[in-house]
């Protein structure tokens, strides 16, 4: 194994979850967050010589967005194909089962995959990166390749819509 | 009515302010109640998102991965053996010389991917233990019995799989015994323990194998597969770890199958005698 491999997977490969999850936040279908993280890891390995900054995880996200970002223009030229992750929410949709089959948890935890992949992307990508991936505003701006007031701003808009339908769906059920 | 500050109070929330300006939204969330409200709410939404499932890459996707860098990292070495940095020769031929040699990278990559991906280099023991070992990985499924105490494995194969290996703890050498498994394997229980090597999980597989040709030591889709005899019991360790480190193990285990042998042997000299 070549030091610039062990390298990789000393400090990029721990990050593969976290990269996985991004894309699947990104898509909501399955499989394409499996090609857009194959992709990417593979382009990051090839462009890991050259990589010089504190954090690979950042560096790593924005290679996983710039693989979505391609992945889906390339679907986009092919003609009808439905957009993935538009349409299809499929694994983030509550089924139609009995209102008493799921413990109420679960549910909740449903009701907010739900809201969250319901978001525009540009909204739900910063509120993941920096509620769910904890990364910081600079890191965020990186990987969104955003000035650091639009963070701010997208953020305050996606918590305050989130806390919105949020509430929402709490009347709803009670 | 949104107070002038709230974009300042969220990045105070998110703990992007220096401590001076910190301080100012200190002082200024006791005058604005709007603000006080604002920072509940951020607080709320937080603790209502932490109920989002953190999910982990599927153990195929983390085996294609492995298997594509494999590939890479040949045709790489392959490409330019004299080279020290892909970089560096990039920018010092003349882009056609790139042009081709980066052709040769990507048909020698697309042949040895075919290769190392498709099914058709090796039996159905190979797959199976590949498959056994991916299925180990899934939550919850490493161990079904937890002990670092070769003691309480031992006699768990007993009652559990059909073949009862040797056993034991190296983690002075680095090879900790996490517990062990029974795996469906060709028709019978194999006994499977269960080893860490730093954040590496290496599965050894111990089944009845007196007379068949085991498969030579081979790597698919990134995990490594050793095989080898000892006794009448046929071993396979599986692995993501180096080469270097399963046949470390390998020795290891030999080495004490070798030493519980001298005290069988010695255990039965004093009762002949």
């Amino acid at each position: 194994m070549s030091d610039e491999r062990r390298r990789f997977e000393a400090q990029v490969l721990p990050h593969l979850d976290a990269a996985y999850r991004f894309a699947r936040w990104l898509s909501s279908a399955p499989g394409h967050a499996d090609d857009v993280v194959q992709d990417a890891m593979l382009r990051a390995f090839r462009g890991f010589g050259a990589f010089r900054g504190a954090d690979p995880r950042a560096w790593l996200f924005a290679i996983v967005r710039n693989c979505h970002s391609t992945a889906l223009t390339q679907q986009r030229r092919r003609a009808s194909d439905p957009l993935p992750g538009e349409d299809e929410g499929v694994d983030f949709v509550a089924p139609d089962a009995g209102p008493e089959v799921e413990a109420l948890r679960r549910d909740d935890q449903r009701a907010i995959d739900r809201l969250l992949a319901a978001l525009p992307e540009p909204y739900r990508e910063v509120l993941v990166l920096r509620e769910l991936e904890e990364l910081d505003y600079r890191d965020i701006a990186t990987v969104a390749s955003i000035p650091i007031g639009t963070v701010m701003s997208r953020l305050a808009r996606a918590r305050a819509a989130l806390r919105q339908e949020w509430q929402r769906t709490l009347k709803e059920t009670a | 009515m949104t107070c002038a500050e709230a974009l300042r109070v969220q990045a105070y929330f998110d703990a992007e302010l220096a401590p001076d300006d910190a301080a100012s939204i200190e002082r200024h969330l006791p005058r604005c109640p709007g603000c006080r409200t604002l920072l509940a709410e951020l607080e709320q939404t937080r603790a209502t998102l932490k109920n989002v499932p953190q999910l982990r890459a599927p153990a195929a996707l983390r085996a294609n991965i492995f298997a594509a860098l494999d590939v890479e990292e040949v045709a790489a070495a392959q490409a330019a053996p004299a080279k020290p940095t892909r970089g560096a020769s990039i920018r010092t031929r003349p882009f056609w010389i790139g042009a081709f040699a980066g052709l040769g990278v990507s048909v020698l990559a697309a042949a040895l991917f075919a290769f190392v991906m498709l099914p058709f280099a090796a039996g159905p023991t190979v797959d199976g233990l590949l498959t056994a070992h991916l299925q180990s990985l899934e939550p919850q499924r490493l161990v079904a019995v937890v002990s670092s105490e070769h003691h309480t494995v031992k006699p768990w194969f007993g009652g559990h799989a059909d073949v009862s290996p040797t056993v034991a703890d190296f983690s002075a050498r680095g090879f900790t015994l996490v517990g062990g498994r029974a795996d469906p394997l060709l028709g019978q229980r194999a006994a499977v323990t269960v080893y860490r090597h730093g954040k590496h999980v290496i599965n050894v597989f111990a089944w009845s194998n007196k007379n068949t040709v085991l498969p030579e030591a081979t790597t698919r889709n990134g995990y490594r597969l050793l095989f080898w005899r000892s006794a009448d019991l046929a071993y396979c360790a599986v692995s993501d770890t180096t080469w270097n480190a399963m046949e470390e193990l390998r020795g290891l285990i030999e080495a004490q199958i070798v030493a519980e042998q001298r005290v069988e042997i010695s255990k039965g000299l004093d009762e002949t005698e």
